[in-house]
């Protein structure tokens, strides 16, 4: 392969200065002034109410309260890829801790005192909690007018129940294919909500001049798409694109949490009521538990055909989310799964339903993994079971299995390059697998546990990149650009993409935070993409500039454009090796001439992408046809656990994973991945615990019961391992890895502890209360 | 303004004492303030007075001496987790301090302060049941001396009256040689209330004393254990005579945190573990409290 | 309103509280420091770390008003003029992500540092517990300090 100068290589981040020594600004550190108003929020107590009326005197006659706001004020819906979502609750609320008003004051003390004022009468309806209850007839609707909202064409409501939306994939014969198995294996997997828990919570600012323009500061994934829900929802006020501006300063952590639009539209709406005012609205940690996205619960049915040598022949696979009050960004999620639960297995007769279903909980949304973790927990233990049933090693029924380029995927088309068998062994190899990992403690077991994975972008089919690029005197580089760096290390990423292409060092290169006013259209920063997407926008970027660079230098030096070259911060001639040329001297300057005259000017490169092979018109009954997905990124993660047998309390003593991150532009970023995202990936399994009473109320909304790792969590070794089949449209090879990395984790576990303990959980989370009191319960039963 | 308070400084004891005369029940004494600023910033506690005795003179500090260990309205966990005598000699006051959430709280939140919020999880209490520790309390009418096991009455109650400010808690070093241990259960070996708690003396005489925490309304001494294994060499048959007396000892619920069922069994094991540790102690082997629940 | 005078990050400063303002409201709403951040406002995560007197604390739950005449060190006053080695540390071994629980990590590890110029792996696992941290796995923090301290040992 091909040796870059900074591609490739695990250079410092170029953001860290900013971070490290405290100058990074994120969206509440921003100081708005003595004009600056608070808002607060009155909130819903029940899970399903009509609101009868709302009473807001005495909250207006508090001294300092400068108005007070209810949905009447804006009867705007809203949503990404369905509008069931309000502004305000309207008529009725739909989940504990729902927006039914607001309070906005001259503090947030004052805010605070007033909102708790607001008297809100309801009248309570039955509520949905759950999801199998929710699908069935004769249930309380949580939407009725289901049939009259706006959605994405490749959803399918069904209006008149609670399914939002209905995925079905098939191929082949399912009949046929169980027909032909040797052995099948059926069983129900159980996954529950999850937070994600950034520790930034969700802050935005609205403003509204006196000309009649708004901003909004938010902590956001997505400014362009926020400014398009705004513009979309704000129209009916007179407001279009042109007058919304969104300013994206750093952001604390999104994980998906801060994708799309949640919390952030309220101070949006409410700027455009008091002119003249900035206001700002930030969760709590409460608040951000309860009214911002929630990863969805699952419950699935696996039903698993495979001959006696271990070949798969039929998969149907039955997919329950609940998805929550509004479904506007969860449904994406039901349907990214519906496509491509067959995980990364080569199967030729598949059944999938992937079905949506509204409950009165908090709206589900966009979680790191984007459904693939809920489905492969589920998947993953399925295989391991199966594999173990028919006396086969699950590692090489994992290979024979396993997804190839070329392979179909659920929906027809064509697997792209991969090297799920070289993570496989790489994995296997780094772990010692079949090493017999004894132990000397009798009160401990040891398990071993295996996955595999695989994730594509979940994305409309025209989810696009773009980028600006100029130079500065200095031969510095600014590169401008809507990708939101969330901790990943984005910003490096790109400074390195466009370091190699022109030959300036990163450090060199200035990426910062957006503002839709300056930095043009990226979709969102989401579904591991921008890598790749934002990624060949940058490099397109970079190649314009250098385009005009070279076009500049052979014009004026008459030299072959094919001999000349960038590099260190100057063009360079392969056939005169004494021509170097500055950077700095001319590219905002231009080239000066004999006769005093300047040639070229200003270099501004200018790139964009947006795929034109993806289509997501598939047939609706079976999903096949279009090609929905751009390409999945694969890997494989074992790991090593050691459970006390009496108190069940799980230690992993190491784990290995594998991704296929076709190029890994920076293999240090990668590898911050690997680690963060598998003791993500770890809490949810072994700690997250989502405690809903039978009201709808969240009881640990916090973080003294709702425990999310420590430093002393960590487990002994990580070994991360990256792999590189290079995705031959990502720049340099380049595909999105963030999210995948989280994936392995939850079955990982689940095999362990079968391996250690001869026990199948299968519900999360698999915590050291639950192992035990599933053994004492095996104990009663085995007695 | 609701949330509002009068913040008093006072220098010198006489100034709280006339303070909480004055204001009773509706003040409250902020040391390290861990619990009482959530407290009053959730909305649980509305104190129309906070009297910070951060400033005042003359409270004794801690003092760790032939004598025993004195414990200081003012002395914060950490400086229990630095003192070289309580990790050295103290074991079992030393897990507890040390388990306390992380360095950030225990650099301000108080033993006393743990002992007045009393929430049933309290760390503090078990190594103060085993060593029989008294309260040293005092008011604008006298001083009293209540012994800890008079000290907690229901969760978040305790002896002190209104107009009380606990001045300190100390207890007398064992005549003869000792070990103790402090086990904790925790959802993970992070920051966690304890969803169950023992505590265990064992001394020269082959007495022990054990008491728990977060397994009923208030932490008690487990007296029928301590009655059955007390002077005789633990063996199996032992250890299981005494697993199965601790459902009459404690007396734990489901929560968000735990479930009853769990609780108990985390107490039988921790009974037997922890006896074997103090052992191991006593014998001079060092052992990690945090480990020995594994994970 | 009590008027309520400390040093912040050594520089005398004079400002008026309510009891009830929490130490870190007050340093960002009305002194100017935005480093330490608000996570959870309970105490849970560290994000508001500040020193008092060199000892670290969780800012959320101090009220304002208990510090007359201390000295608060946030990491503004830690960065001054010139970053510490323990921050190029951090830096160098690109030992954060998103950022924002980086302040009260810093404070942790300097208080830290301070009084074990030496910590094990273990101990500086101990000391960070109360700081949590969604991205990064914590690896690359604890090898952020031990790498500073190994160099501070040459």
């Amino acid at each position: 392969m091909k040796d870059f100068r900074y591609v490739g290589k695990p250079i410092t981040r170029i953001d860290g200065r900013e971070k490290v020594s405290g100058a990074a600004i994120y969206t509440d550190d921003i100081d708005f002034g003595p004009n600056l108003l608070y808002a607060e929020i009155v909130s819903s107590p029940l899970p399903h109410a009509r609101i009868l009326s709302i009473d807001t005197a005495a909250a207006e006659q508090v001294e300092g309260v400068v108005k007070v706001f209810t949905g009447r004020d804006f009867p705007f819906k809203f949503g990404l890829y369905m509008k069931d979502r309000y502004i305000f609750a309207q008529d009725k609320v739909r989940f504990v801790g729902e927006q039914v008003a607001a309070v906005v004051a001259r503090s947030q003390q004052i805010a605070k005192e007033a909102a708790a004022l607001v008297k809100v009468e309801y009248e309570e309806l039955p509520a949905v909690l759950d999801q199998m209850t929710a699908v069935c007839d004769e249930c309380t609707l949580v939407h009725p007018e289901l049939g009259d909202y706006p959605h994405v064409p490749w959803f399918f409501p069904k209006p008149g129940t609670n399914i939002a939306h209905w995925r079905k994939t098939r191929r082949g014969d399912l009949e046929q294919g169980f027909a032909e198995a040797d052995h099948i294996l059926e069983e129900n997997y159980e996954v529950p909500r999850y937070a994600h828990c950034a520790i930034e919570t969700h802050v935005a600012i609205g403003k509204f001049d006196h000309s009649g323009r708004l901003t909004v500061w938010s902590s956001s994934q997505s400014p362009h798409t926020q400014r398009h829900l705004f513009a979309e929802a704000l129209a009916p006020m007179g407001l279009t694109h042109k007058d919304i501006r969104v300013i994206a300063p750093h952001v604390g952590g999104g994980f998906g949490g801060k994708a799309g639009v949640t919390m952030e539209i309220i101070p949006a709406a409410l700027a455009t009521k008091l002119r003249g005012y900035a206001v700002k609205l930030r969760w709590t940690r409460e608040q951000e538990f309860v009214n911002t996205y929630q990863r969805l619960g699952v419950v699935a049915k696996i039903k698993l055909g495979v001959k006696k040598d271990g070949t798969i022949t039929a998969l149907d696979h039955k997919i329950y989310w609940d998805a929550g009050a509004y479904v506007e960004y969860g449904a994406n999620v039901v349907n990214a799964v519906g496509l491509s639960a067959i995980g990364p297995y080569r199967i030729p007769n598949l059944s999938i339903d992937s079905i949506c279903i509204y409950t009165n909980l908090p709206p589900g949304g966009a979680y790191r993994g984007f459904g693939y973790s809920e489905m492969l927990f589920g998947l993953e233990s399925h295989m391991t079971t199966i594999a173990k049933q028919i006396g086969m090693d699950e590692i090489e029924f994992r290979r024979k299995n396993a997804i190839l380029e070329g392979d179909k995927t659920a929906y027809g088309a064509a697997m792209n390059p991969n090297g799920l068998i070289e993570a496989i062994d790489k994995v296997v190899e780094a772990i010692d697998w079949h090493k017999d990992y004894q132990n000397t403690d009798p009160r401990k077991a040891i398990g071993k546990g295996f996955a595999i994975f695989w994730k594509a972008p979940a994305m409309p089919p025209n989810a696009s990149s773009s980028a600006f690029l100029k130079f500065n005197e200095d031969a510095s580089i600014n590169l401008i650009i809507s990708g939101m760096d969330i901790g990943q290390g984005y910003q490096t990423v790109m400074a390195q993409i466009a370091a190699e292409i022109l030959g300036v060092n990163p450090a060199k290169i200035r990426v910062e935070t957006p503002d839709t006013d300056r930095n043009p259209y990226e979709w969102q920063t989401v579904a591991s993409h921008i890598t790749w997407g934002s990624g060949n926008a940058v490099k397109r970027a970079a190649i314009d500039a250098r385009e005009q660079i070279l076009d500049l230098v052979e014009r004026v030096h008459h030299l072959s454009r094919d001999s000349l070259y960038l590099e260190d911060e100057a063009v360079k001639c392969h056939t005169q090796p004494s021509f170097n040329l500055p950077l700095k001297s001319f590219v905002v300057d231009g080239i000066p001439t004999e006769d005093g005259s300047y040639r070229g000017g200003p270099i501004n490169g200018r790139g964009m992408f947006m795929p034109e092979f993806s289509s997501a018109t598939g047939d609706p009954e079976t999903s096949q046809g279009g090609h929905p997905n751009v390409h999945y990124t694969v890997g494989a993660g074992a790991l090593i656990l050691e459970i006390d047998r009496d108190t069940g309390k799980m230690k992993v003593l190491k784990a290995a994973e594998a991704i296929d991150a076709g190029k890994a532009i920076n293999p240090d970023l990668v590898k911050g991945q690997i680690t963060g995202g598998l003791l993500q990936g770890l809490a949810t399994i072994l700690y997250e615990d989502m405690r809903y009473d039978e009201k709808g109320r969240l009881l640990n909304a916090n973080f003294t019961d709702y425990k999310i790792p420590t430093s002393l969590e960590v487990p002994e070794e990580i070994i991360p391992i990256i792999v590189e089949v290079p995705q031959p449209d990502g720049p340099f090879g380049a595909r999105g890895i963030g999210e995948h990395t989280m994936l392995p984790a939850a079955p990982m576990i689940a095999n362990a502890v079968e391996d250690a303990l001869g026990i199948r959980i299968r519900s999360m989370p698999i915590t050291a209360e639950k192992v035990i009191l599933t053994l004492l319960q095996k104990g009663k039963q085995d007695a | 303004m609701s949330g509002g308070f009068e913040y008093y400084q006072p220098r010198q004891l006489s100034e709280v004492l006339s303070l909480l005369e004055r204001y009773q029940d509706k003040a409250r004494i902020l040391a390290g303030g861990t619990d009482l600023a959530v407290y009053i910033k959730e909305g649980i506690e509305h104190p129309e007075a906070v009297i910070d005795i951060k400033r005042c003179a003359g409270l004794k500090g801690l003092d760790v001496s032939e004598q025993g260990v004195y414990i200081g309205a003012q002395t914060t966990f950490s400086e229990l987790v630095a003192h070289p005598a309580v990790r050295m000699d103290y074991a079992l006051l030393w897990d507890c301090a040390h388990s306390v959430a992380s360095v950030g709280i225990r650099n301000r939140a108080t033993l006393v302060g743990n002992i007045c919020s009393a929430v049933p999880s309290l760390d503090a209490a078990p190594a103060l049941l085993c060593h029989d520790a008294v309260v040293h309390t005092v008011s604008a009418s006298g001083s009293r001396d209540i012994c800890i096991h008079d000290w907690f009455r229901a969760p978040r109650q305790t002896a002190r009256q209104a107009d009380e400010l606990v001045l300190g808690v100390s207890f007398p070093k064992p005549a003869v040689r000792f070990s103790g241990i402090y086990l904790k259960l925790g959802r993970y070996r992070g920051e966690d209330l304890a969803q169950a708690g023992l505590g265990i003396l064992y001394t020269q005489q082959r007495e022990y004393r054990l008491a728990f925490c977060a397994v009923g309304p208030i932490p008690t001494r487990a007296r029928r254990i301590e009655q059955l294994i007390k002077g005789k060499t633990i063996d199996a048959e032992l250890l299981s005579q005494a697993r199965a007396l601790v459902a009459e000892e404690v007396s734990p619920i489901t929560d968000i945190r735990s479930s009853r069922e769990y609780r108990l069994h985390i107490c039988e094991v921790m009974l037997q573990r922890g006896i074997q540790a103090v052992l191991e102690r006593y014998d001079g082997k060092p052992i990690h409290a945090a480990t020995v629940l594994g994970g | 309103m009590a008027k309520l005078t400390l040093y912040v990050n050594k520089e005398l400063r004079s400002v008026e509280v309510e009891p009830r303002e929490t130490l870190l409201d007050v340093l960002r709403d009305k002194l100017g420091l935005k480093t330490p951040k608000c996570g959870c406002d309970r105490g849970d995560c560290g994000a508001c770390a500040v020193l008092i007197d060199g000892k670290s604390v969780r800012s959320c739950l101090v009220f304002a008003i208990e510090c007359e005449g201390q000295q608060i060190t946030t990491l503004e006053g830690i960065s001054g003029d010139k970053l510490t080695d323990l921050q190029e540390a951090f830096i160098e071994l690109n030992s954060f992500q998103c950022g924002f629980c980086t302040p009260g990590v810093i404070i942790t590890a300097t208080e830290l540092l301070e009084h074990n110029p030496h910590p094990s792996r273990e101990e500086i696992q101990e000391a960070l517990s109360g700081n949590l941290c969604r991205c990064t796995g914590y690896t690359p923090i604890i090898e952020a300090i031990l790498a500073h301290t190994t160099k501070e040992g040459k």
